[in-house]
C-alpha cells in the first residue's frame, strides 16, 4: 500500500460522506430553484449558488476530517511551514508582477457590478472558519488517541 | 458486530500498540481501533495482512464460534 493513500476505511467513509454531500448540495439547489419560483429570492444570483456550495463543501470536509478520512496513513508529515512559505512566496511574486504590469490601470476605480468581491471575501472569511475548525478536531483527536 | 478480543489479546502478546500494528499493516491507527472494537468489517487483504504481522491464521483471528458472537 503506498504510504500517502488512505487505507480502505478511510475510502469507505470518505465516499459515503461525498455521496451524502452531493445529494445534500442536490436538494439544496432544488430548493433554491423552488423558492426562486414561489417569488422568494434569499440571496442574488450567483451568490445563492455559491452560497450552497460552500456550505456542502465546508460540511464536506468537516465530515471527512472528523472521520479521520483526510490524511492517509503516513509515517511522517511534510514540513508545512516550508510549503506555507512557498505558497506566500508565490502569492507575492504573482501580486508583484500584476501590480508591476498593470500599474496603470491600477488607478483607475473598477465597477463591474458583479458579486465577485463578496465571494471572495465570504470564501476568505469561511476558509478561515473552517481553518479553525479542523485545528480544534486534530487537537481533539491527538488527546483521544491511545 | 461484536469485539475481536483474540486481535486484540494476539496484539498485546507480541507488545505491540494500536500504532505498531496499523504502521506494519499500512493502515492508520483508528482502523485498528475500530476493528477491534468491531465496528469496522475489514477486507480479506487486510485481515491476511494482519495475521501476518501477528503470526496468526485467519481462523484464530477472525473466526467467530457460536459463542463468541
Amino acid at each position: 500500500m503506498h504510504r500517502t493513500e488512505l487505507d480502505e476505511m478511510q475510502v469507505q467513509k470518505r465516499n459515503m460522506v461525498g455521496n451524502q454531500a452531493f445529494m445534500l448540495l442536490f436538494y439544496l439547489l432544488l430548493i433554491d430553484i423552488g423558492l426562486n419560483g414561489f417569488g422568494f429570492r434569499w440571496l442574488q444570483y450567483p451568490m445563492n449558488v455559491f452560497v450552497n456550495m460552500l456550505g456542502c463543501r465546508t460540511y464536506y470536509l468537516i465530515r471527512i476530517i472528523w472521520n479521520n478520512s483526510y490524511v492517509g496513513p503516513r509515517t511522517k508529515t511534510k514540513n508545512i511551514g516550508r510549503q506555507i512559505g512557498l505558497v506566500v512566496g508565490l502569492a507575492s511574486f504573482v501580486a508583484g508582477t500584476a501590480a508591476y504590469l498593470e500599474k496603470d490601470s491600477l488607478r483607475i476605480p473598477l465597477s463591474t457590478g458583479d458579486n465577485g468581491a463578496m465571494i471572495l471575501f465570504v470564501f476568505s472569511i469561511v476558509l478561515f472558519i473552517v481553518l479553525a475548525i479542523v485545528s480544534v478536531i486534530t487537537k481533539w483527536q491527538a488527546k483521544n488517541d491511545e | 458486530m461484536s469485539k475481536n478480543l483474540k486481535m486484540k489479546s494476539s496484539r498485546a502478546a507480541k507488545d505491540m500498540s494500536q500504532k505498531d500494528l496499523a504502521d506494519a499493516t499500512g493502515v492508520t491507527r483508528q482502523t485498528i481501533n475500530a476493528i477491534e472494537k468491531g465496528d469496522y468489517n475489514p477486507s480479506i487483504k487486510l485481515c491476511i495482512s494482519i495475521c501476518k504481522v501477528l503470526g496468526k491464521t485467519l481462523d484464530q483471528l477472525f473466526w467467530e464460534d457460536d459463542e463468541d458472537a
